[in-house]
């Protein structure tokens, strides 16, 4: 469980966060989102503890600050919005770095986790292509691989350990981020816990168990996706109309731009 | 649904993408490659007809040489021999942990400044240690000049990764810039140094600053020999970090390493082992800079096999280059900083070309 009390950051003199309370439990799929600039991503450094904050975080019941790295490593593992790599390594290689820590992974031998993480992202059989070489999907899929490999059991010794995700699917197909939001709720109902910020509003409504929504550095609403993803709150958030709809299928709400009261005049209007 | 977007599933050949048992070959040929490199060192030299297997039996107590071969060997090429081994692995592996440190396979100690600090430390031991008070000069003794060697190119070191880096990147342009910045600074105080010194200090300081293993003798490598091994050996313990350190300080975070505290070692590593090096040879450029880019064309960049595959091929090359600058002008000798630039200035430049996306990464 993870509990956020009060967390208010400052940058550059500007309130990013508000005093925040955000929470987040094991064996769900906790989506945060938001408009540009909201403090989404902040919110996630902030748990990552890599952002000093006001307030209380408590990890598993611990206090946040009293974590080593390499403690908190073995709970959590970050993907962060853009990767990069400074050297040629091979795919393989960059996803053995994940381990390289020396985090504890609960089994003698890890050399086939590198492959069984890539199978996961879809990426198998790239081991041996080197990462500058892949397509801007790809990487992200293989620095994916590269954070789950770190966390691979969802619970080791009793814990459950954490996926942080900043934005899994921005630079994805519609496939693969069907794939890989997937990817994240079986993480989830293994026990483990995930958090994502998330942009796509309708895959947030399909797999997330919980939604925190943030606007101006606060927290709008937080609930289920059919509690936090209405018309109201998601039209004075982000600052345009949207209409949500439920169909009876999937019994989740879904979210359509609404183009016809924009502001700006129609094309060719004098 | 999902199942509809897996990729096409490749046959994986078993250590597809793994550089680790090629790394490990590449070991074993430069182990050997090292051993002969040093027994031509011994065995070749302007004076003929010396029995040098003779002369290393003798010199372990198996057997008997005449005083003559017994200096040749044991007196003048041995502590050469070993002068360029230490100095060769210390250059390749300092650029190497310097490389991972500043994420930029452009970092070199002699490019961006940090062997000119290190020079401006010795050059200001040489001519102001007589100025130390005579008790504290006893005691400094000979390891005044590597010590002031060291702090100067700590210091370098130390200004240059404060000014190049910000939230733990490198940019290459900044980097470059402020390495030429520093290295003209220290250029100017070491001549204002050099400009102070009388006839003596002068004749230390010219040989000095030509960079050479001629001068090689036992005692300069009992002082400088230890500080590069205890270098060498803290180096492995930077394995792993400076992978992790390859996807960006915050991700190394992330990952559980402890990073200020590594960059602390890393630092303090490269400034005693180019600090150490500096000060017994002088500057020699080149081998911290193609030794390790060679190495990842070859076996990769993991560090964990980076690092010791540098200090081998780091001790051959320069063994090597002694060679050459032993016969290049015969009988006299070219200094070997003139050698190791004459070939790895070229040679760098042709990896940098042919391989132009492969070393610039992925930033």
């Amino acid at each position: 469980m993870i509990h956020c009390h009060d967390i208010s950051v400052r940058l550059g003199g500007r309130k990013v966060l508000d005093r925040v309370s955000f929470s987040a439990r094991a064996g769900a799929l906790t989506a945060i989102v938001g408009p540009n600039g909201s403090g989404k991503t902040t919110l996630l450094r902030t748990l990552t503890g890599e952002q000093h904050y006001a307030g209380e975080i408590l990890f598993d019941g611990s206090h946040l600050k009293r974590f080593s790295p390499l403690d908190l490593a073995e709970r959590r593992a970050v993907l962060p919005q853009s990767g990069s790599l400074a050297f040629p390594f091979t795919v393989l290689e960059l996803v053995r770095l994940g381990l390289s820590a020396g985090v504890a992974t609960g089994r003698a031998d890890t050399t086939a986790l590198p492959s069984q993480a890539l199978a996961r992202v879809g990426l198998a059989g790239y081991e041996g292509r080197l990462v500058q070489e892949l397509s801007g999907g790809e990487r992200q899929r293989a620095q994916l691989a590269r954070v789950l490999v770190q966390i691979w059991e969802p619970i080791l010794d009793g814990h459950p350990r954490w996926l942080f995700l900043d934005e899994p699917v921005s630079a994805l197909d519609i496939g693969h981020q069907l794939q890989i939001m997937q990817l994240a709720r079986d993480y989830a109902e293994a026990g483990g816990g995930v958090i994502a910020v998330m942009h796509d509003l309708n895959l947030t409504s399909m797999f997330a168990d919980h939604v925190t929504l943030l606007g101006e550095g606060r927290v709008r609403a937080s609930g289920t996706p059919e509690e936090v993803l209405t018309d109201h709150a998601l039209s004075s958030c982000y600052g345009c109309p949207l209409r949500t709809n439920t169909p009876p299928a999937s019994g989740r709400p879904w979210i359509l731009p609404q183009a016809s009261t924009l502001t700006s005049p129609p094309v060719g209007a004098s | 649904m999902v199942e509809l977007t897996q990729e096409r599933s490749h046959s994986v050949q078993i250590g597809a993408g793994d550089r680790r048992a090629k790394a490990a070959r590449l070991r074993v040929v430069l182990i050997v490659a090292l051993i002969l490199a040093m027994l031509l060192g011994l065995g070749w030299g302007a004076a003929g007809d010396t029995d040098v297997p003779r002369a290393l039996a003798a010199g372990l107590g198996l057997s008997e040489a005449s005083l003559r071969d017994m200096t040749i060997v044991w007196d003048i090429r041995m502590p050469r021999v070993l002068t360029a081994t230490l100095v060769g692995a210390a250059l390749a592996v300092s650029g190497a942990v310097m490389q991972g440190l500043f994420r930029n396979p452009l970092a070199d100690p002699g490019l961006v400044g940090v062997s000119a600090g290190a020079g401006f430390g010795a050059v200001a031991a040489i001519v102001l240690g007589g100025l130390l008070p005579a008790a504290l000069a006893a005691l400094a003794g000979p390891y005044l000049v590597p010590f002031a060697a060291f702090l100067g190119g700590w210091a370098s070191t130390l200004i240059l990764y404060r000014i190049a880096t910000r939230g733990g990147q490198t940019s290459v342009a900044t980097m470059l810039l402020a390495g030429i910045a520093l290295g003209a600074l220290t250029g100017a105080l070491t001549g204002f140094i050099v400009y102070k010194a009388d006839d003596n200090q002068l004749r230390d300081l010219t040989f000095w600053g030509m960079g050479s293993v001629a001068g090689a003798t036992w005692a300069k490598i009992m002082v400088a020999g230890p500080i590069i091994l205890a270098a060498l050996l803290c180096a492995p313990f930077l394995a792993r970090s400076l992978d992790a350190l390859a996807l960006g300080e915050p991700v190394a975070r992330h990952m559980g390493i402890d990073t200020q505290r590594m960059k602390r070692i890393a630092i303090v590593a490269v400034a005693a082992s180019v600090g150490a090096s500096v000060a017994i040879t002088g500057g020699i450029g080149f081998v911290g800079i193609v030794v390790p880019h060679l190495l990842r064309l070859l076996q990769g960049p993991e560090h964990r096999n980076l690092l010791p595959n540098a200090a081998l091929l780091g001790a051959v090359v320069l063994l090597l280059a002694d060679m050459v600058s032993r016969i290049a002008v015969a009988p006299a000798e070219l200094p070997i900083g003139i050698v190791t630039a004459c070939l790895g200035g070229p040679f760098f430049l042709w990896i940098l070309l042919k391989n132009r996306a492969l070393l610039e990464g992925d930033r």
